[in-house]
C-alpha cells in the first residue's frame, strides 16, 4: 500500500488550545477585570530600610537587581549545560547545547568578519553582552514578572484590593464610586533588569571603556591621535584645522556613544512592558499575546544590536587611519 | 475628566514630542528600501544584506526611541 510513503493527515491539536485559552481568558477577564498596573521609571525598591554593606556602604535592594541576579544565575545555569555537553565529547552538540554552540559560532563568524585578528579578544565582550542582554530582555515575557509582588498603601492612583487566596491578594476595580486615588498599588518582585537605567548605562560605560582598551592594546599610544589629531595641522592649510576640529568632536561622539547605547536599550525594553501593561489592561483578551510576540523580536534584536555595536566600535579602534579597510575582509 | 493644568501640558507634551518618531519611521523605511534592492540585484549575498539592514535600522529606531524616551520622561517622571 502507499501508507508508508504518504503521512496520514491528522487533526492539528495546538490549535484548539489556542482556542481553550481564548475563551478561558475571556472568562477570566469577565470575573477578574485587569488592572493598568502603575508605571514608574525608577526601579521600585523592596526593603524599606537599606542594606548596610561593607565597602558599598548604604544600599537598596531594588527589583531590577533581583532581576539581575535571576540573570546571572540563569547564564551560569546555561553554562553548566553546555559544560556538561562538551565533556561528554562528542563532536556535534544536540540539544540545547548544541543551539548555544551555533549562536555562539554566529557570532564569533561576525566577530572575526569585522575585526580580522582582534576578534579572540572582542568575541568575548561581544558575546557575554548579547547573553546577558538576551536573557534580561526575554524575563519580560514569563508571566509573573513585572506583576506579582508586594501590596502597597499609596495615597495616590490606587486600586481597590481583594482578597483571592487566604494571603494573596489582586487589585480589582472599585464597585461604585469610591474614594478614587486612595488603594493600593502593586510593587513588583522582579522588575525587567533592561528597564532599569542603571544596567543599561552601566553596560554602555563598560562597552565604551572597553572600546578605549583595545584601542590602546592595538595601537598603543598612537590611538588617542584619534581625537587629538595634529598631524595635519600645522602642514595643511585648511584641512588640517579641520582634521583637529574632527578629533574633538570624535572624543564628544564617544560620550554621545554611551547615552546612545543606555538609551535605545532603555527605550525599546520600557516602551515594550509599558506597551505590555497598557493593552494587557485595555483588551484583555489575547491582544496582549501579540504584543508579547513583539517583544520576543525586540528583545533578540536590541541584544543583537548592543553586542554587535559594540563589537563594530571595538574592531574600528584596532584600526588606524591608514589601514582602515586593511584587516576587515577575512 | 477633571484635572489640573499641568496635568494636561503633560498629555500635550507627551503627544507633541513623539512626533519626532516621524524620522525613525522615514529612515527605517529607506533602510529596507535599500536592502531590498540589494538582495533583488544579488540574492546570493542575502545573508549579509539582512544583517546590515538590521543594524541600520536599529540604528534609526534608537532616534525615534529617544523621543518615545522623552515621552515617557515627560508623562511618567514630570
Amino acid at each position: 500500500m502507499e501508507k508508508a510513503t504518504t503521512t496520514k493527515w491528522r487533526w492539528g491539536v495546538h490549535r484548539w488550545f489556542v482556542l481553550l485559552f481564548i475563551i478561558l481568558g475571556y472568562f477570566a477577564a469577565r470575573a477578574y477585570p485587569p488592572i493598568r498596573p502603575h508605571v514608574q521609571l525608577a526601579p521600585e525598591r523592596l526593603t524599606e530600610h537599606p542594606i548596610v554593606l561593607p565597602v558599598i556602604g548604604e544600599f537598596y535592594l531594588t527589583n531590577t537587581l533581583v532581576a539581575t541576579f535571576l540573570v546571572d544565575i540563569i547564564l551560569l545555569i546555561i553554562v553548566w549545560v553546555v559544560y556538561r555537553a562538551v565533556q561528554k565529547g562528542e563532536l556535534v552538540l544536540g540539544g540545547f547545547a548544541g543551539a548555544m554552540e551555533a549562536l555562539l559560532e554566529g557570532i564569533y563568524n561576525m566577530t572575526e568578519s569585522a575585526a580580522g585578528k582582534w576578534a579572540r579578544a572582542i568575541f568575548p565582550f561581544f558575546a557575554t553582552i548579547t547573553l546577558m542582554v538576551l536573557v534580561a530582555n526575554w524575563m519580560e515575557l514569563i508571566p509573573g514578572v513585572d506583576s506579582i509582588g508586594w501590596l502597597e498603601h499609596t495615597a495616590h492612583g490606587g486600586e481597590a484590593a481583594q482578597e483571592i487566596a487566604p494571603g494573596v491578594w489582586a487589585l480589582v476595580k472599585a464597585e461604585g464610586e469610591e474614594a478614587h486615588g486612595e488603594g493600593y498599588m502593586v510593587v513588583p518582585w522582579v522588575r525587567v533588569a533592561s528597564t532599569d537605567l542603571n544596567f543599561t548605562v552601566a553596560l554602555a560605560l563598560i562597552s565604551v571603556f572597553m572600546t578605549q582598551v583595545i584601542g590602546v592594546k592595538a595601537q598603543g599610544a598612537h590611538y588617542f591621535t584619534k581625537f587629538w589629531n595634529t598631524k595635519n595641522l600645522f602642514t595643511v592649510p585648511v584641512f588640517g584645522a579641520i582634521d583637529f576640529g574632527v578629533g574633538l568632536l570624535e572624543l564628544i561622539s564617544e560620550f554621545s556613544k554611551v547615552l546612545s547605547f543606555s538609551f535605545r536599550l532603555f527605550g525599546n525594553i520600557f516602551a515594550g512592558s509599558v506597551m505590555l501593561f497598557v493593552i494587557g489592561s485595555l483588551v484583555p483578551v489575547f491582544a496582549q499575546s501579540l504584543v508579547l510576540l513583539l517583544e520576543f523580536f525586540v528583545g533578540v534584536i536590541q541584544a543583537l544590536v548592543f553586542g554587535m555595536l559594540t563589537m563594530i566600535f571595538m574592531a574600528q579602534a584596532t584600526q588606524g587611519h591608514g589601514e582602515a579597510h586593511e584587516g576587515a575582509h577575512g | 475628566m477633571e484635572g489640573n493644568i499641568i496635568e494636561a501640558a503633560k498629555l500635550i507634551g507627551a503627544g507633541l514630542a513623539m512626533i519626532g518618531a516621524l524620522g525613525g519611521g522615514i529612515g527605517i523605511g529607506l533602510s529596507a528600501h535599500g536592502a531590498v534592492q540589494g538582495i533583488a540585484r544579488n540574492p546570493d549575498a542575502a545573508g549579509q544584506v539582512q544583517t546590515n539592514m538590521i543594524l541600520g535600522i536599529a540604528f534609526a529606531e534608537a532616534v525615534a526611541i529617544y523621543c518615545l524616551v522623552v515621552a515617557l520622561l515627560i508623562l511618567f517622571v514630570f
